[in-house]
């Protein structure tokens, strides 16, 4: 005996929309914080934002009223363009990004493979990856300053200490030594997440493949190259998407490490946006950078997304 | 250098177990490098805390002492208040702004998780209209540079009167949380068996018991790795709240220690102490809930 409403067609209707109900608050709420700050700022990327003028033309939302600014075209992305630390700071970036992918994938894979093995205390060190990980980034750069500092170092006491240096470093002095310090202070923090993800992968692969390998006379390398390396193959795809999307973003470090300098040596592309919208308030150039740091990332987004869906979600 | 694979056969099923496949020489070999990792993710965190426990003096004297010569309270007592020193105008705000992370962070972990978990079990189990749409959504939100939406935050939050509230980091934290938790929620509803959903609605549960009654109180592990990293998230955020609140008293911790750490007059060593001491809840929250919040990563494999 069916109660009415549970006949098969009914059933897929009203399924439907109960799960449409339950995605709703989420959906409604990625609306309000994501799609449209995103579109505002895609917005007054085109405008002169002129935080002095309450006036001028507005919209209201749930009344309040939004300022909209005076439109301005491409103007901010002309200026942009133009401004020759947009394009220094771009190449910077790229250079950041190259190798911060590079370190964090070697060391967290590095880090992995170490923590594959079978040894007393496993446990205990797997929790230790997750310390770096955890810190706020105010933090990882505070105790890499412990570090590196010039008149307090660790690293310098300890290498004044064995004799290799007669003074004290200065590791943010340089350029071009700030800026490879910024890189591997970020690896720090950041690949012990690639390890997690690497080991995931590494505890996948089937012991049977080793067990064969082994037999066939393979040793440490051959295996490492012929079953690990094929096996990890998607999950290194992953993390060097994962990387690349992390090293355009980084901007908290630059903050607390280097605020860009010395001169503009270690400015990004986006803390160069950041530092034009919220140290000059320029809002207007300052989110047309920014829109360009997204429109990378989100190109990045299709390549990964591409992969994530391969890999999760094989029915849709 | 027979290392991972030589003990493979031997130990399958056994968790540590057995080493003496291994031989001495590659077993040093590993000891080595298992100690390298270790000093290189935990020493310089341990450096933070004898630095917070140091005197000034004694890590500016050369050469530096890495035992400490004299261990000391005092930069704890400091920043918290206990005894007073030329900078203890900034050393006040510490308190207050660690609860207001507290605070923040709470409310967007429960928010989050209520909505999230909720659209994310609809993910896992039904399919309906613009669900792939929307999930392709989803993982391009996540992708996104959280800074670009900042300007817009700013504006918005302006003309709602929201600067310098709680409410205004809330809403702007959601924004890069909410998309996450839905996906690292779907990612664990699909690792509970559907049998379970369908037994209970042929037990006389409607739709939403079963996902409420049935399915929710066996989430445990999904719920805390979401919550888990969405705390940690916000607990660690600092560039959305340093422009946002500006007012003091409004804003929390991060923006306050690094508001420290670029002042000259304040010693390293009482900075050491506030960033320790604020790195502590988001470490142990991790460490506790290590077990759930990695199997829920690398299943949801996230930004971080």
């Amino acid at each position: 005996m069916l109660a009415p409403g549970l006949r098969p067609a009914s059933i897929r209707l009203s399924e439907a929309r109960f799960a449409l109900l339950l995605v709703l608050p989420a959906l409604l709420g990625i609306f309000v914080v994501v799609v449209f700050p995103l579109l505002y700022s895609l917005w007054l990327s085109f405008t002169d934002v002129n935080l002095l003028r309450t006036t001028g033309p507005a919209i209201e939302l749930f009344g309040v009223r939004v300022p909209l600014f005076r439109w301005v075209g491409l103007q901010n992305y002309a200026r942009i363009f133009a401004d020759p630390l947009y394009w220094s700071s771009l190449w910077r970036t790229l250079y950041f990004v190259g190798a911060f992918v590079v370190e964090a994938t070697l060391v967290g894979m590095g880090m992995a493979l170490v923590l594959h093995e079978r040894f007393p205390g496993r446990p205990l060190m797997r929790s230790l990856l997750l310390i770096p990980w955890s810190l706020s980034r105010v933090v990882v750069g505070l105790l890499w300053i412990g570090i590196l500092d010039f008149e307090f170092g660790a690293l310098n006491g300890l290498l004044y200490r064995l004799g290799v240096i007669d003074g004290y470093i200065a590791f943010f002095k340089h350029g071009w030594s700030a800026l490879n310090v910024l890189v591997s202070v970020y690896m720090w923090n950041q690949a012990p997440f690639a390890s997690l993800l690497f080991l995931a992968g590494l505890q996948s692969i089937s012991l049977d493949l080793y067990s064969a390998a082994e037999v066939d006379g393979a040793g440490y390398w051959q295996r490492f190259r012929y079953v690990t390396m094929p096996a990890l193959r998607p999950i290194l795809f992953l993390v060097l998407v994962l990387a690349t999307v992390n090293g355009f973003l980084m901007l908290d470090l630059i903050y607390v490490l280097t605020m860009g300098g010395p001169g503009h040596d270690t400015t990004t592309i986006s803390w160069l946006g950041f530092q034009t919208t919220f140290t000059f308030f320029r809002f207007g150039p300052g989110t047309a950078i920014l829109y360009t740091l997204t429109a990378l990332c989100l190109l990045l987004a299709v390549i990964y997304h591409r992969l994530i869906l391969g890999r999760f979600e094989p029915e849709s | 250098m027979a290392m991972m694979p030589s003990t493979a056969r031997v130990d399958r099923g056994y968790r540590g177990g057995r080493y003496k496949v291994r031989s001495v020489g590659s077993r040093l070999v590993l000891g080595g490098l298992v100690l390298a990792v270790a000093v290189w993710l935990v020493g310089p965190f341990v450096w933070l805390f004898v630095t917070s426990i140091s005197y000034q003096r004694n890590l500016m004297a050369r050469p530096l002492a890495f035992i400490p010569p004299e261990v000391t309270l005092d930069n704890y007592k400091m920043i918290l208040g206990l005894i007073r020193f030329h900078a203890e105008g900034q050393a006040a705000k510490i308190l207050p702004s660690m609860l207001n992370s507290l605070v923040v962070a709470a409310v967007v972990t429960l928010a989050n998780l209520i909505v999230g978990a909720t659209a994310g079990y609809a993910y896992a189990r039904y399919r309906f209209p613009l669900k792939t749409v929307s999930l392709f959504a989803l993982l391009f939100t996540r992708m996104l540079p959280t800074v670009v939406l900042v300007p817009a935050f700013f504006l918005m939050l302006r003309a709602l009167g929201l600067q310098n509230t709680l409410t205004g980091l809330i809403v702007t934290y959601s924004s890069f949380t909410l998309p996450f938790t839905v996906w690292i929620m779907k990612a664990y509803f699909e690792t509970v068996p559907s049998e379970l959903d369908k037994s209970a609605l042929v037990d006389g549960c409607n739709r939403l018991q079963a996902y409420y009654r049935v399915v929710l109180p066996v989430s445990g592990p999904g719920l805390v790795a979401g919550g888990a990293f969405t705390f940690m998230l916000c607990w660690n955020e600092f560039i959305v709240a340093q422009v946002l609140n500006t007012k003091p008293g409004t804003t929390t911790l991060p923006p306050v220690i690094a508001g420290m750490n670029g002042q000259i007059n304040i010693d390293y060593s009482v900075i050491a102490a506030s960033g320790f001491l604020g790195a502590l809840p988001a470490v142990l929250l991790v460490l506790c809930f290590q077990k759930y919040m990695v199997q829920g990563l690398t299943a949801g494999s996230v930004k971080g």
